[in-house]
């Protein structure tokens, strides 16, 4: 078989998943970010830094391993940019960190939130405005805000990070490209989306700064996710698969229990959420959920959407309830257990992976991968037994 | 402004989704155009949509 035919055949059965269709035999679709500097012998340093060897070390694994879709890559965030923009929320491996632990996300102090509580009018007036003078000026240590003195760091912040962001998507194409023609492995998502809550949460006010203004603000809060609404689905529609074939990702973070209550869910995350991704399907997109957490509480919420229109990727749930729950209306995928695959043996891999695809494949509608983003705390053996397994018990 | 965009909140944002700096903005400080204003209006908004995708590439992405 030739590599393009090999490619076609990971295609169809993918998106015939995708489609909570019953392919030949159930795919396999590791999110797979710093484990790949594992297999191709780098550090977790190198393959941040460095993002031409984040990508050779994508299509070593692609090649090593018989994985139908992939990220093309997921050690998504190229320190370059960062560096770029002299961004204060990254810890990057090399660079106060050691070498080989991922790259960490750090929140600021609630006093130093990048958003403070009395900014809420602003943001809501003009969400690109309040990014462009008031966020990037505190998340960056170079740029300065407007009407301050001018700096030369300034404006290489600027200019450099436009920059770095071009030269690093210009190089996408050519990966996905190179994942099809040296390993037949198909690129398995397009384009970018978070809940507005989430945004407010991570980037903005901070975890705890947000659990204040739920409380003491909601309705401020309500509206600033009505007003970022329009920007993220433009993101996510400009960002997507043109051929509206792979789904658009979209990272869930802070909505599930503990962070939020239910009626916060109901009142701010989920009504700011689902007509995004109702957009989204109107227009041929399919949005994958990839529920960071447990979401079992608010799995009936999802299933109101229309049928086919996420692939709801199980973490810490139990992927047997949420199979029994969503599986009728959508694509699932997950529910390997990363704790599994980092500290267990090959055998209790497989042993799990058989229960995993005779519990919730049966009807077709399932993607295999591991519970979340896969690190290189997993072993090469693990991830062995996983993708062997899924061929051996995945035929229909 | 109209607000012709998907999923505007009820009240008007300063700058749409895609943009930074509106065209009808920009074109009040350009001297008349006496050839094609289409295709200067298509390439400011081009560039510019690169901007806006800079911000909030940087917001969700990195």
């Amino acid at each position: 078989m030739s590599m393009e035919q090999l490619y076609q055949q990971r295609l169809k059965r993918y998106t015939t998943a995708l489609k909570r269709g019953k392919p030949d035999r159930v795919p396999i679709r590791p999110f797979v970010a710093e484990f790949t500097a594992k297999v191709a012998g780098y550090t977790c340093q190198q393959v941040t830094q460095d993002f031409n060897l984040a990508f050779e070390a994508v299509i070593q694994s692609c090649r090593r391993f018989d994985w139908d879709a992939a990220v093309a890559n997921m050690v998504y965030v190229w320190a370059g940019i960062p560096q770029a923009a002299n961004l204060r929320y990254y810890a990057i491996p090399g660079v106060g960190l050691e070498p080989d632990v991922g790259f960490n996300y750090l929140e600021p102090p609630e006093d130093a939130a990048f958003m403070r509580a009395d900014e809420y009018d602003a943001l809501i007036k003009d969400p690109t405005g309040f990014l462009l003078n008031v966020w990037l000026p505190r998340v960056s240590r170079d740029v300065v805000t407007p009407g301050q003195p001018n700096t030369q760091r300034n404006n290489l912040a600027m200019l450099k990070g436009g920059m770095a962001v071009m030269s690093y998507f210009s190089a996408f194409p050519r990966q996905i490209q190179r994942m099809r023609e040296e390993a037949g492995t198909v690129s398995a998502i397009a384009g970018i989306l978070k809940a507005p809550l989430d945004i407010l949460a991570d980037k903005m006010r901070g975890y705890l700064g947000l659990c204040e203004d739920v409380i003491e603000r909601p309705q401020k809060v309500r509206q600033a996710c009505e007003a970022l609404m329009p920007h993220l689905f433009h993101t996510a529609l400009s960002s997507a698969d043109p051929t509206k074939t792979v789904p658009i990702g979209l990272w869930l973070h802070r909505g599930c229990v503990p962070f939020i209550s239910h009626d916060h869910f109901n009142a701010l995350f989920w009504p700011t959420l689902k007509p995004i991704i109702e957009e989204l399907w109107k227009r041929g997109h399919q949005t994958m959920f990839y529920a960071e957490g447990k979401w079992l509480p608010h799995l009936k919420a999802f299933g109101t959407l229309p049928e086919g229109s996420i692939l709801f990727h199980c973490d810490r749930d139990d992927i047997f309830e949420v199979h029994r729950i969503l599986g009728g209306r959508f694509p699932l995928s997950g529910g390997i257990s990363n704790q599994l695959l980092a500290f267990g043996t090959p055998a209790e891999v497989r042993e799990h992976v058989k229960k995993v695809i005779q519990g919730v494949a049966r009807e077709g509608g399932y993607i295999a991968d591991a519970s979340a983003i896969v690190q290189n705390d997993a072993t090469l053996e693990n991830m062995q037994a996983m993708t062997q397994a899924v061929r051996d018990f995945g035929e229909y | 402004m109209p607000q012709d965009y998907p999923l505007a909140p009820a009240w008007p944002l300063q700058t749409a989704p895609g943009e930074t700096i509106p065209w009808q903005e920009k074109l009040k400080e350009l001297p008349p155009i006496l050839g094609d204003e289409a295709i200067v209006k298509k390439v400011w908004q081009d560039v510019d949509g690169l901007a806006y995708m800079y911000i909030w590439q940087l917001l969700l992405s990195f």
